[in-house]
Protein backbone atom coordinates (compact mmCIF):
# COMPACT_ATOMS: atom_id res chain seq x y z
CA UNK A 1 0.00 0.00 0.00
CA UNK A 2 1.74 3.29 -0.72
CA UNK A 3 0.21 5.82 1.50
CA UNK A 4 2.97 8.97 0.77
CA UNK A 5 4.59 10.58 -2.34
CA UNK A 6 8.24 9.72 -1.96
CA UNK A 7 9.38 11.99 -4.61
CA UNK A 8 10.30 14.89 -1.90
CA UNK A 9 13.64 13.50 -1.53
CA UNK A 10 14.86 14.29 -4.99
CA UNK A 11 14.70 18.31 -3.81
CA UNK A 12 17.10 17.16 -0.94
CA UNK A 13 19.60 15.86 -3.32
CA UNK A 14 21.32 19.35 -3.84
CA UNK A 15 22.24 19.48 0.04
CA UNK A 16 23.04 16.39 -0.32
CA UNK A 17 25.48 16.80 -2.25
CA UNK A 18 26.73 20.00 -1.10
CA UNK A 19 27.29 18.10 2.41
CA UNK A 20 29.08 15.42 0.60
CA UNK A 21 31.91 17.93 -0.83
CA UNK A 22 32.46 19.94 1.99
CA UNK A 23 31.81 17.71 5.01
CA UNK A 24 31.95 13.88 3.75
CA UNK A 25 34.28 13.71 1.26
CA UNK A 26 36.90 15.96 3.76
CA UNK A 27 35.72 13.41 6.82
CA UNK A 28 36.73 10.04 4.44
CA UNK A 29 40.31 12.03 3.72
CA UNK A 30 40.97 12.54 8.11
CA UNK A 31 39.86 8.52 8.53
CA UNK A 32 42.45 7.89 5.56
CA UNK A 33 44.89 10.30 6.77
CA UNK A 34 44.23 8.55 10.35
CA UNK A 35 45.70 4.86 9.57
CA UNK A 36 48.68 5.96 7.82
CA UNK A 37 51.74 7.81 7.99
CA UNK A 38 53.15 10.75 5.18
CA UNK A 39 56.40 12.22 4.95
CA UNK A 40 54.63 14.65 2.17
CA UNK A 41 54.47 14.29 -1.46
CA UNK A 42 51.59 12.22 -1.10
CA UNK A 43 53.19 9.38 -0.03
CA UNK A 44 51.20 6.92 2.40
CA UNK A 45 52.62 4.08 4.89
CA UNK A 46 50.08 2.05 6.51
CA UNK A 47 50.48 2.46 10.47
CA UNK A 48 47.24 0.84 10.98
CA UNK A 49 45.84 2.11 14.93
CA UNK A 50 48.87 3.22 16.00
CA UNK A 51 48.51 6.92 15.78
CA UNK A 52 44.63 6.16 17.84
CA UNK A 53 46.34 4.35 20.07
CA UNK A 54 49.41 6.49 21.21
CA UNK A 55 46.80 9.75 21.18
CA UNK A 56 44.67 7.81 23.75
CA UNK A 57 47.49 6.85 25.81
CA UNK A 58 49.38 10.06 25.74
CA UNK A 59 49.73 12.46 28.34
CA UNK A 60 49.53 15.57 26.17
CA UNK A 61 46.18 14.46 25.28
CA UNK A 62 44.34 13.88 28.01
CA UNK A 63 46.05 16.91 30.14
CA UNK A 64 44.38 18.93 26.52
CA UNK A 65 41.44 17.00 26.90
CA UNK A 66 40.82 18.05 30.95
CA UNK A 67 41.63 21.23 30.28
CA UNK A 68 39.34 21.33 27.43
CA UNK A 69 36.13 19.77 30.11
CA UNK A 70 37.55 21.91 32.64
CA UNK A 71 36.72 25.22 30.41
CA UNK A 72 33.80 24.04 28.94
CA UNK A 73 32.20 23.13 32.45
CA UNK A 74 33.63 26.40 34.04
CA UNK A 75 32.04 28.47 31.59
CA UNK A 76 28.74 26.74 31.57
CA UNK A 77 28.04 26.49 35.28
CA UNK A 78 29.04 30.24 35.26
CA UNK A 79 27.01 31.65 31.80
CA UNK A 80 23.46 29.70 32.12
CA UNK A 81 22.85 30.98 35.94
CA UNK A 82 23.84 34.58 34.54
CA UNK A 83 22.28 34.53 31.72
CA UNK A 84 18.92 33.61 33.60
CA UNK A 85 19.63 36.22 35.90
CA UNK A 86 20.17 38.53 33.49
CA UNK A 87 17.36 37.71 31.47
CA UNK A 88 14.78 37.69 34.37
CA UNK A 89 15.96 40.82 34.97
CA UNK A 90 15.35 42.68 31.55
CA UNK A 91 12.70 44.19 31.13
CA UNK A 92 9.28 42.68 29.41
CA UNK A 93 7.78 45.70 27.59
CA UNK A 94 8.69 49.52 27.58
CA UNK A 95 11.01 51.40 25.79
CA UNK A 96 14.10 49.81 27.43
CA UNK A 97 13.22 46.36 25.67
CA UNK A 98 15.00 47.52 22.42
CA UNK A 99 18.04 49.13 23.97
CA UNK A 100 18.00 46.35 26.28
CA UNK A 101 18.24 43.76 23.20
CA UNK A 102 20.84 45.61 21.11
CA UNK A 103 23.25 45.92 23.84
CA UNK A 104 23.23 41.98 24.59
CA UNK A 105 23.47 41.58 20.84
CA UNK A 106 26.45 43.46 20.37
CA UNK A 107 28.89 40.68 21.90
CA UNK A 108 27.71 38.46 19.49
CA UNK A 109 28.40 40.68 16.50
CA UNK A 110 31.95 40.95 17.36
CA UNK A 111 34.10 38.44 15.37
CA UNK A 112 36.26 35.80 17.36
CA UNK A 113 39.51 37.22 16.39
CA UNK A 114 38.84 40.72 17.37
CA UNK A 115 37.49 39.90 20.77
CA UNK A 116 40.49 37.73 21.44
CA UNK A 117 42.81 40.81 20.59
CA UNK A 118 40.24 42.99 22.22
CA UNK A 119 40.87 40.97 25.68
CA UNK A 120 44.57 40.45 24.67
CA UNK A 121 45.27 44.36 24.71
CA UNK A 122 42.59 44.90 27.46
CA UNK A 123 44.39 42.70 30.08
CA UNK A 124 48.00 43.63 29.27
CA UNK A 125 49.37 44.88 32.53
CA UNK A 126 51.58 47.67 31.34
CA UNK A 127 49.33 49.52 28.78
CA UNK A 128 45.93 47.41 29.23
CA UNK A 129 42.69 49.32 31.01
CA UNK A 130 42.40 46.18 32.94
CA UNK A 131 45.75 45.03 33.32
CA UNK A 132 47.18 48.05 34.37
CA UNK A 133 44.17 48.51 36.79
CA UNK A 134 44.30 45.74 38.67
CA UNK A 135 47.98 45.67 38.68
CA UNK A 136 48.58 49.32 40.13
CA UNK A 137 44.97 50.51 41.30
CA UNK A 138 44.40 47.37 43.08
CA UNK A 139 47.45 46.15 43.53
CA UNK A 140 47.08 42.44 42.25
CA UNK A 141 50.35 41.33 40.65
CA UNK A 142 48.04 39.83 37.50
CA UNK A 143 50.01 38.87 33.93
CA UNK A 144 48.04 36.91 32.00
CA UNK A 145 51.54 36.03 29.81
CA UNK A 146 53.14 34.73 32.78
CA UNK A 147 50.70 33.34 35.50
CA UNK A 148 48.98 30.23 34.49
CA UNK A 149 45.83 31.22 36.75
CA UNK A 150 45.86 34.98 35.37
CA UNK A 151 45.54 33.56 31.91
CA UNK A 152 42.48 30.87 32.55
CA UNK A 153 40.82 33.43 34.35
CA UNK A 154 41.44 36.24 31.64
CA UNK A 155 40.22 33.12 29.66
CA UNK A 156 36.80 32.74 31.35
CA UNK A 157 36.23 35.96 31.59
CA UNK A 158 36.24 36.83 27.70
CA UNK A 159 33.94 33.82 27.17
CA UNK A 160 31.43 34.43 29.84
CA UNK A 161 31.50 38.69 28.19
CA UNK A 162 31.57 37.22 24.41
CA UNK A 163 28.71 34.49 25.20
CA UNK A 164 26.60 34.79 28.05
CA UNK A 165 24.51 37.33 25.78
CA UNK A 166 23.13 34.01 24.11
CA UNK A 167 21.88 32.27 27.33
CA UNK A 168 20.49 35.60 27.75
CA UNK A 169 19.06 36.31 24.64
CA UNK A 170 17.37 32.73 24.36
CA UNK A 171 16.14 32.60 28.09
CA UNK A 172 14.60 35.94 27.28
CA UNK A 173 12.84 34.18 24.29
CA UNK A 174 11.71 31.55 26.37
CA UNK A 175 10.47 34.21 28.80
CA UNK A 176 8.19 36.45 27.07
CA UNK A 177 6.55 33.33 25.11
CA UNK A 178 4.98 31.68 28.71
CA UNK A 179 1.78 33.12 28.83
CA UNK A 180 -0.15 36.00 31.28
CA UNK A 181 -2.31 33.61 32.33
CA UNK A 182 0.11 31.34 33.84
CA UNK A 183 1.46 34.61 36.47
CA UNK A 184 -1.75 35.45 36.97
CA UNK A 185 -3.06 32.50 38.22
CA UNK A 186 -0.13 32.68 40.51
CA UNK A 187 -0.41 36.34 41.83
CA UNK A 188 -3.92 34.73 42.89
CA UNK A 189 -2.59 31.69 44.84
CA UNK A 190 -0.23 34.17 46.50
CA UNK A 191 3.21 32.55 45.06
CA UNK A 192 6.43 33.86 46.16
CA UNK A 193 9.08 34.94 43.26
CA UNK A 194 10.95 32.14 43.95
CA UNK A 195 8.06 29.67 43.45
CA UNK A 196 7.12 31.60 39.98
CA UNK A 197 10.60 30.99 38.95
CA UNK A 198 10.48 27.26 39.74
CA UNK A 199 7.19 25.86 39.12
CA UNK A 200 6.32 28.26 36.56
CA UNK A 201 9.28 29.73 34.67
CA UNK A 202 12.13 27.20 34.87
CA UNK A 203 9.62 24.20 33.73
CA UNK A 204 8.62 26.37 30.44
CA UNK A 205 12.41 26.96 30.06
CA UNK A 206 13.66 23.79 30.17
CA UNK A 207 13.47 23.37 26.28
CA UNK A 208 15.21 26.74 25.74
CA UNK A 209 17.93 26.11 27.88
CA UNK A 210 18.36 22.87 27.15
CA UNK A 211 19.43 24.08 23.46
CA UNK A 212 21.16 26.92 25.29
CA UNK A 213 23.50 24.26 26.94
CA UNK A 214 24.01 22.43 23.74
CA UNK A 215 25.17 25.45 22.01
CA UNK A 216 27.32 26.38 24.74
CA UNK A 217 28.73 23.06 25.16
CA UNK A 218 29.46 22.54 21.38
CA UNK A 219 30.73 26.16 21.05
CA UNK A 220 33.27 25.93 23.94
CA UNK A 221 34.28 22.68 22.92
CA UNK A 222 35.73 23.81 19.66
CA UNK A 223 36.72 27.12 21.09
CA UNK A 224 39.61 28.45 18.94
CA UNK A 225 40.06 31.22 17.88
CA UNK A 226 39.72 33.49 20.90
CA UNK A 227 42.07 31.48 22.83
CA UNK A 228 44.74 31.93 20.06
CA UNK A 229 44.74 35.50 19.60
CA UNK A 230 44.40 36.20 23.51
CA UNK A 231 47.06 33.41 25.11
CA UNK A 232 48.05 31.01 22.01
CA UNK A 233 47.32 28.32 24.48
CA UNK A 234 50.46 29.82 26.87
CA UNK A 235 52.02 30.01 29.43
CA UNK A 236 53.71 26.92 28.60
CA UNK A 237 50.68 24.89 27.57
CA UNK A 238 48.41 26.02 30.28
CA UNK A 239 45.70 26.83 28.64
CA UNK A 240 46.00 24.53 25.38
CA UNK A 241 42.86 23.35 24.42
CA UNK A 242 42.16 20.44 22.55
CA UNK A 243 41.33 22.67 18.84
CA UNK A 244 44.70 24.21 19.93
CA UNK A 245 46.69 20.74 20.78
CA UNK A 246 45.14 20.03 17.71
CA UNK A 247 46.22 22.90 15.32
CA UNK A 248 49.81 22.14 16.67
CA UNK A 249 50.13 18.79 15.35
CA UNK A 250 48.56 19.16 12.27
CA UNK A 251 50.14 22.83 10.91
CA UNK A 252 53.19 22.97 13.43
CA UNK A 253 54.49 20.18 13.35
CA UNK A 254 52.84 18.65 10.14
CA UNK A 255 52.38 14.97 11.74
CA UNK A 256 49.16 14.54 9.81
CA UNK A 257 48.36 11.24 10.60
CA UNK A 258 48.38 11.73 14.33
CA UNK A 259 46.30 14.67 14.02
CA UNK A 260 43.74 13.16 12.29
CA UNK A 261 43.25 10.14 14.69
CA UNK A 262 43.32 13.16 17.47
CA UNK A 263 40.62 15.16 15.88
CA UNK A 264 38.51 12.11 14.84
CA UNK A 265 38.40 11.29 18.92
CA UNK A 266 37.45 15.00 19.48
CA UNK A 267 34.69 14.57 16.57
CA UNK A 268 33.64 11.30 18.17
CA UNK A 269 33.48 13.22 22.02
CA UNK A 270 31.13 16.55 20.42
CA UNK A 271 28.99 13.47 18.35
CA UNK A 272 28.07 11.75 21.23
CA UNK A 273 27.38 14.99 23.67
CA UNK A 274 25.16 16.14 20.73
CA UNK A 275 23.24 12.79 20.45
CA UNK A 276 22.99 12.84 23.79
CA UNK A 277 21.34 16.56 24.09
CA UNK A 278 19.20 15.56 20.59
CA UNK A 279 17.92 12.65 22.23
CA UNK A 280 17.07 14.46 25.50
CA UNK A 281 15.38 16.97 23.83
CA UNK A 282 12.96 14.82 21.51
CA UNK A 283 12.00 12.47 24.49
CA UNK A 284 10.76 16.00 26.22
CA UNK A 285 9.51 17.01 23.06
CA UNK A 286 6.89 13.70 22.36
CA UNK A 287 5.84 13.41 25.85
CA UNK B 1 90.16 -22.35 -28.07
CA UNK B 2 89.36 -20.55 -25.23
CA UNK B 3 89.56 -17.50 -26.84
CA UNK B 4 86.65 -19.42 -29.35
CA UNK B 5 85.08 -19.87 -26.53
CA UNK B 6 85.28 -16.47 -25.34
CA UNK B 7 84.50 -15.09 -28.34
CA UNK B 8 80.94 -17.55 -28.76
CA UNK B 9 79.97 -16.02 -25.42
CA UNK B 10 80.31 -12.79 -26.28
CA UNK B 11 77.24 -12.23 -27.91
CA UNK B 12 76.01 -13.68 -24.27
CA UNK B 13 77.26 -10.57 -22.31
CA UNK B 14 74.11 -8.24 -22.99
CA UNK B 15 71.75 -11.29 -21.95
CA UNK B 16 73.88 -11.34 -18.11
CA UNK B 17 73.17 -7.43 -17.92
CA UNK B 18 69.70 -7.98 -18.73
CA UNK B 19 69.85 -10.89 -16.18
CA UNK B 20 71.59 -8.37 -13.57
CA UNK B 21 69.02 -5.93 -14.28
CA UNK B 22 66.39 -7.91 -13.36
CA UNK B 23 67.84 -9.83 -10.72
CA UNK B 24 70.82 -7.93 -8.96
CA UNK B 25 70.85 -4.22 -8.53
CA UNK B 26 68.11 -3.68 -10.84
CA UNK B 27 65.46 -4.87 -8.07
CA UNK B 28 66.23 -1.83 -6.49
CA UNK B 29 63.75 1.09 -6.34
CA UNK B 30 61.17 -1.60 -7.39
CA UNK B 31 57.43 -2.23 -6.17
CA UNK B 32 58.03 -6.30 -4.93
CA UNK B 33 54.82 -7.88 -6.25
CA UNK B 34 53.11 -8.97 -3.55
CA UNK B 35 49.51 -9.22 -4.81
CA UNK B 36 46.72 -7.76 -3.29
CA UNK B 37 47.13 -5.94 -0.17
CA UNK B 38 44.67 -4.56 1.79
CA UNK B 39 46.67 -1.73 3.26
CA UNK B 40 48.63 -0.37 0.19
CA UNK B 41 47.27 2.64 -1.06
CA UNK B 42 45.29 2.44 -3.51
CA UNK B 43 43.71 4.85 -6.29
CA UNK B 44 47.47 6.77 -5.74
CA UNK B 45 48.17 7.94 -8.93
CA UNK B 46 44.38 9.38 -10.12
CA UNK B 47 42.47 12.59 -9.11
CA UNK B 48 41.57 11.39 -5.69
CA UNK B 49 45.11 10.29 -5.02
CA UNK B 50 45.35 13.32 -1.95
CA UNK B 51 42.48 11.23 -0.29
CA UNK B 52 45.27 8.67 0.59
CA UNK B 53 42.43 5.90 0.25
CA UNK B 54 43.49 1.97 0.96
CA UNK B 55 41.54 -1.00 0.21
CA UNK B 56 40.65 -1.54 4.11
CA UNK B 57 39.36 2.48 4.68
CA UNK B 58 37.69 1.79 1.22
CA UNK B 59 35.96 -1.41 2.83
CA UNK B 60 35.10 0.42 6.02
CA UNK B 61 33.30 2.89 4.60
CA UNK B 62 31.85 0.55 1.98
CA UNK B 63 29.75 -1.61 5.04
CA UNK B 64 28.99 1.68 6.60
CA UNK B 65 27.26 2.36 3.63
CA UNK B 66 25.96 -1.20 2.77
CA UNK B 67 24.48 -0.63 6.13
CA UNK B 68 22.58 2.57 5.75
CA UNK B 69 21.89 0.99 1.92
CA UNK B 70 20.14 -2.09 3.75
CA UNK B 71 18.36 0.79 5.97
CA UNK B 72 16.81 2.15 3.08
CA UNK B 73 15.79 -1.07 1.36
CA UNK B 74 14.26 -1.91 5.38
CA UNK B 75 12.35 1.41 5.64
CA UNK B 76 11.09 0.70 1.42
CA UNK B 77 9.94 -2.79 2.35
CA UNK B 78 8.65 -1.95 5.79
CA UNK B 79 8.03 1.47 6.14
CA UNK B 80 7.38 3.01 9.06
CA UNK B 81 11.12 2.44 11.27
CA UNK B 82 9.74 0.09 13.25
CA UNK B 83 9.97 2.04 16.88
CA UNK B 84 9.80 0.97 20.03
CA UNK B 85 10.35 1.32 23.73
CA UNK B 86 13.48 0.34 24.80
CA UNK B 87 15.57 -0.63 27.63
CA UNK B 88 17.58 2.77 27.76
CA UNK B 89 13.94 4.37 28.14
CA UNK B 90 14.07 5.64 24.99
CA UNK B 91 11.92 5.07 21.89
CA UNK B 92 14.23 4.24 18.96
CA UNK B 93 13.93 3.03 15.27
CA UNK B 94 16.15 1.16 13.67
CA UNK B 95 18.12 3.84 12.46
CA UNK B 96 18.13 4.98 15.89
CA UNK B 97 19.75 1.73 16.86
CA UNK B 98 22.17 1.43 13.76
CA UNK B 99 23.40 4.91 14.78
CA UNK B 100 24.00 4.36 18.91
CA UNK B 101 25.49 0.79 18.02
CA UNK B 102 27.99 2.44 15.61
CA UNK B 103 28.74 5.40 18.25
CA UNK B 104 28.89 2.86 20.89
CA UNK B 105 30.80 0.56 19.15
CA UNK B 106 33.48 3.83 18.22
CA UNK B 107 33.48 3.70 21.92
CA UNK B 108 33.83 0.60 22.20
CA UNK B 109 37.43 0.25 20.22
CA UNK B 110 38.84 3.65 21.94
CA UNK B 111 38.20 1.82 25.40
CA UNK B 112 39.67 -1.09 24.19
CA UNK B 113 42.88 0.43 22.86
CA UNK B 114 43.18 2.29 25.89
CA UNK B 115 43.01 -0.75 27.96
CA UNK B 116 44.12 -3.13 25.66
CA UNK B 117 46.16 -1.60 23.14
CA UNK B 118 46.58 -3.10 19.86
CA UNK B 119 45.50 -5.50 17.91
CA UNK B 120 41.65 -4.65 18.33
CA UNK B 121 40.09 -8.08 17.32
CA UNK B 122 38.47 -8.40 21.28
CA UNK B 123 37.02 -4.69 20.63
CA UNK B 124 35.41 -6.10 17.34
CA UNK B 125 33.54 -8.58 19.15
CA UNK B 126 32.87 -6.73 22.17
CA UNK B 127 31.19 -4.36 19.27
CA UNK B 128 29.57 -6.61 17.83
CA UNK B 129 27.78 -8.26 20.74
CA UNK B 130 26.80 -4.38 21.63
CA UNK B 131 25.40 -4.01 18.62
CA UNK B 132 23.66 -7.48 19.14
CA UNK B 133 22.23 -5.93 22.60
CA UNK B 134 21.39 -2.63 20.58
CA UNK B 135 19.22 -4.42 17.88
CA UNK B 136 17.80 -7.03 20.32
CA UNK B 137 16.74 -4.84 23.59
CA UNK B 138 17.43 -1.07 22.87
Amino acid sequence: MKTENQRAWFLVAPVVLLVAFNALVPLMTVVNYSVQETFGNNQFFWSGLKWFEEILTSERFQAALGRQLFFTFTILIIQIPLGIIIALAMPRRGIWVPVCLVLMSLPLLIPWNVVGAMWNIFALPDIGLLGYFLNQVVGIDYNYTRDPVAAWITLIAMDVWHWTSLVVLLTYAGLVSIPDAYYQAAKIDGASPWAVFRYIQLPKLSRVLTIAVLLRFMDSFMIYTEVSVLTGGGPGNSTTLLSIDLVKIALGQFDLGPAAAMSLIYFLITLAVSWVFYTVMTRNEGK
Amino acid sequence: MRRALAVLALPLVPLSAAAQQTQGWGQLNQQAETGFDWTAPAFKDTGIGWMAWTPATLAFFGVILTLILLMCVLEWRRPGGAPRDGVLGLTTTRGDRLFISLLGSAYVFIGWLLVMGTPVWGGLALALVWAAFVFWKV
